[in-house]
């Protein structure tokens, strides 16, 4: 693995684990008391933490701890998970996707995200040291500013130089974190680090303290008159910054100091070093220092990490987490996770998928051969295997299936925000999380999902005062949900807000020239014209939607993956848009067709009937490409002429009926064959200029079949149909 | 094919050659892209391709784009036979590589070539893009035309030529009127 694949799944990885942290988080808020919760919290900042460290992302590290003390305190109970710490919390996830992104150079730091990163410092700092710490906090930080006055009253004259007496800040946390990194010559010029050590803890009390031997180096080169001690600790009882600094004085250039404010609640986290040391483990290696003061052993939180928190999770991610089913994603990859659920590389499953597609073909040529040869035993034995390939490439199909659950969670963050932007209240329920669909469909999902919601919190749902006017409940309701429905997934989202305003839509379309003045339409085609391009009924843009491209970008991302989209709504009760699509990308119910001589597949959803062309029908018709399908007119597309696959010969033809976004048309074919389940192949990158096919499967003969893609197909046939008109009317001017 | 890259006329290096057939004429294409030579069998034809592009095939699951090389190289074809068939060709493209099959009317073997014996393409006379010639191999007494596989079966190029062809027939998505 090189280093760029194992930042890739360190990134992966992170941004896993923030999802788990905001989705834990949002589960809390919304009333979840599971301890498992905030311990799913704590041990995704951990883990983050501890990846970040092992790829020297320095700034994810320094930032991630903090969150981790505060989330420490509050899994030991000593802090209250309030609404503030959650939001803070949310906003700290998002800095450290930020930071996770800067570290791989992704993203560039601006002021913006400097002063970002110090308010939430200054956030996490107020929670630092648990109830009681912030309690205390809150009382006033006044003995901090007493003892620090009185420690340099009576400071020896080596301080007293640098020492400012009066430095008293309110809000000075309860004490200091020192790290001093001795300079190798130290020993030589006759300084005594112990000496400092032992003169500090006079000057405050150590709570903490722990030393390290640094840069070793290897056993050669070791001299002994070099110090390589590196001390850290924590002192507190009132002391200042320039106290402390004023003790290391004598050495000021020949050591590392670093001060930084802290409680002495941080005593349950060990810190490190950076490791400079060519070898970490020089680092590594800890020597106790003798302390003026009894030292709590160094916490053995890192160190010693249980072996469930040191492995960097190796599974349970967002698929897992989620099959528990929505609520709390977070707390199910908790114990035992690990060997539930496997992490598989995407690209193997699709070559298993491919392998197994290839089988299921095989396997029906090796039918045929039997078939033809008529021995009984071998039919057999070919019926055994074939059945056991259909079984194979269920289960191989299924290894794809995730649920939905976890591209809900997701919103429940995006809900949270924009109602809170928009002063809305929103409850945002979720049902059918565990509905399984393709991994490929999921991706792919998550983008109309996400506009479709901010569409039902911007335009659907009113504001507070427009609901209590309609004698509605304040809080409006979002709904997501999931089922599954004949071989399709079918996902709801609905709002019980004012609904669309067909007048309002109709007057638009009318503007736009999308439709005739005089034009009669049901309540529901009108509302269906918001997928048109261009069209926004919204009378002010506002930086949430209304922009006029959303919805139509909508429906083009899920007719791309041969779904439907379709709106309901009720003026004053709410709006539904319901989302239909097939659970998997990689396989298409489909009938065949022969047209001269060339094999296609109309896909089978589409399908409403077969009719034979009768020719009486043709003749009635006189030229003019439609039939008279029981009363109605039925236009039709013939494929031999759109594929111009004239081979002259006159057979019997039949109309495959298809239904496309609610118009039917019959697509003329020499042949129907039946339908069968296929593996769906890309055409690949040279023929993404053909229109009216939308890929190739494989038949078991081991021809190549063309997929119809039907929408672009009739479009097709109009175009030609314009084209040729044209040129006649020209070539009659 | 690293020589493949620069601007120079002389783009073949010495090396393992595969000697084919096109009507009657002898080409050859390093060994170093070719992946594997199939059976002509039933190829399924796209339509809206330009008439180079005969179709698809099935390569063992993955549905691989099939090239009339004598066509793309402006040479009438030869009727298939027996002999035909279709060597399987990997092509960069995009950063990843791609397979794509050529027609060819029969294999003939594979030769080693020195550099001393590779000529740079003459810049005219091949009666063929001099850019789809990596070198011309000296063989005895004849020449042979070296092609250069990455520039000849450039997917980029081919596609843009399919869009070129459904645009002459007034199939494009604005229409061409």
């Amino acid at each position: 693995m090189s280093v760029d694949d194992a930042l890739a799944a360190f990134e992966e990885e992170a941004r896993e684990m923030l999802t788990e942290m905001e989705s834990s988080l949002l589960a809390i808020e919304g009333g979840g008391t599971d301890p498992g919760l905030i311990n799913a919290i704590f041990r995704a900042a951990h883990t983050i933490k501890g990846t970040a460290g092992m790829f020297g992302q320095d700034g994810v590290v320094s930032f991630t701890h903090h969150v981790e003390t505060v989330m420490d305190d509050a899994r030991k109970g000593k802090l209250t998970v309030s609404s503030d710490l959650v939001t803070l919390m949310l906003r700290c996830c998002d800095h450290m996707g930020f930071l996770v992104g800067e570290g791989l150079g992704r993203e560039t730091r601006g002021e913006e995200e400097a002063a970002r990163e110090k308010v939430l410092l200054e956030g996490l700092m107020s929670f630092v040291g648990g109830d009681e710490a912030v309690a205390r906090r809150a009382a006033k930080g006044a003995d901090a500013v007493q003892g620090a006055s009185t420690a340099a009253a009576s400071e020896p004259a080596v301080a007293a130089s640098n020492s400012d007496g009066d430095g008293g800040d309110t809000g000075t946390p309860d004490g200091w974190h020192v790290r001093v990194r001795f300079g190798s010559k130290v020993m030589r010029e006759g300084m005594d680090p112990l000496a400092f050590i032992r003169y500090l803890s006079t000057q405050g009390t150590i709570n903490w303290i722990r030393s390290e031997l640094l840069n070793l180096g290897a056993p050669e080169a070791f001299d002994p008159e070099n110090c390589y001690i590196a001390t850290e600790l924590v002192i507190s009882g009132g002391i200042e910054e320039p106290t402390i600094r004023a003790v290391f004085d004598f050495i000021a250039d020949q050591c590392e100091l670093t001060v930084e404010p802290c409680s002495t609640a941080w005593l349950t986290e060990s810190r490190r070093f950076p490791a400079q040391t060519p070898e970490p483990a020089a680092a590594a290696s800890t020597a106790s220092e003798p302390a003026p003061e009894p030292t709590p052993a160094p916490p053995p939180a890192q160190v010693v990490a249980s072996p469930a928190e040191a492995v960097p999770v190796t599974s349970g991610g967002d698929d897992g987490g989620a099959r528990r089913g929505g609520g709390v994603p977070a707390a199910a990859a908790g114990k035992g996770g690990e060997s539930r659920f496997l992490r598989v590389e995407a690209e193997k499953l699709d070559q298993l998928i491919n392998l197994i597609g290839e089988l299921v073909i095989a396997g029906a040529y090796s039918s045929l051969i039997a078939q033809r040869l008529r021995d009984g035993e071998m039919l057999e034995a070919i019926s055994t295997v074939t059945g056991l390939v259909e079984s194979l490439r269920d289960t191989a199909l299924n290894l794809r299936m995730v649920p939905i659950g976890a591209t809900f969670t997701r919103f429940q963050r995006v809900v949270r925000d924009l109602s809170a932007e928009l002063g809305k209240d929103v409850d945002l329920q979720i049902s059918g999380a565990d509905t399984e669909l393709d991994k490929s469909v999921v991706e792919k999902i998550s983008d109309p999902l996400t506009h479709l919601v901010r569409n039902s919190l911007d335009h659907g749902l009113e504001t507070r005062e427009r609901r209590i006017e309609a004698g509605k409940s304040t809080v409006g309701t979002l709904q997501l949900h999931a089922y599954h429905d004949s071989g399709s997934i079918v996902i709801e989202v609905a709002d019980d807000g004012g609904g669309l305003n067909a007048d309002k839509i109709r007057a638009k379309a009318v503007e736009r020239g999308l439709i005739s003045p005089g034009a009669t339409l049901t309540t529901r085609e009108i509302n269906n014209l918001i997928f048109e391009p261009g069209f926004s009924t919204a009378d002010a843009v506002t930086n949430i939607s209304g922009r006029g491209v959303g919805m139509d970008v909508v429906k083009q991302n899920i007719l791309s993956l041969r779904g439907t989209i379709d709106i309901e709504s009720e003026p004053g009760v709410g709006t539904l848009t319901r989302i239909r699509l097939p659970l998997t990308l990689a396989i298409i119910d489909g009938f065949l067709v022969n047209v001269a001589g060339g094999a296609f597949v109309v896909p089978l959803s589409m399908i409403v009937e077969c009719l034979d062309l009768r020719r009486d029908d043709i003749e009635t018709a006189s030229g003019r490409n439609y039939v008279n399908l029981r009363g109605k007119v039925l236009p039709f597309v013939r494929l031999r002429d759109v594929f111009e696959k004239n081979d002259g010969v006159q057979r019997r033809e039949n109309i495959v009926v298809v239904n496309y976004a609610g118009r039917m048309a019959g697509l003329v074919v020499d042949e129907l064959v039946g339908d069968f389940q296929t593996v769906i192949k890309p055409l690949g990158p040279l023929f993404k200029m053909v229109r009216g096919i939308s890929g190739s499967t494989i038949l078991g003969s081991g021809e190549v079949a063309l997929i119809l893609d039907v929408p672009s197909l009739i479009d097709l046939a109009t175009r030609i149909e314009h084209h040729e008109s044209d040129r006649v009317e020209r070539t009659t001017l | 094919m690293n020589a493949a890259v620069d601007g120079s006329r002389l783009r073949a290096v010495q090396g393992q050659y595969l000697t084919f057939y096109l009507n009657e004429e002898t080409f050859g294409l390093s060994i170093l892209c070719i992946k594997e030579i199939v059976e002509y069998s039933r190829l399924t034809s796209v339509p809206q391709m330009p008439r180079f592009v005969e179709g698809v095939i099935n390569l063992r699951g993955h549905v691989v784009p099939v090239i009339n090389l004598a066509l793309r190289l402006g040479k009438e074809p030869a009727p298939p036979q027996k002999r035909t068939c279709i060597v399987i060709i990997e092509i960069n493209f995009e950063g990843a590589t791609a397979d794509v099959g050529v027609v060819v009317d029969s294999v003939s073997e594979v030769l080693d070539v020195s550099g001393a014996d590779i000529e740079p393409a003459p810049g005219f006379g091949a009666r063929l893009r001099a850019e789809f010639i990596a070198g011309m191999a000296r063989l005895g007494s004849a020449f042979v035309i070296l092609i250069d596989a990455e520039r000849v079966l450039s997917i980029s190029e081919m596609a843009s030529l399919a869009i070129t062809a459904s645009e002459l027939n007034g199939f494009t998505v604005g229409g061409s009127d």
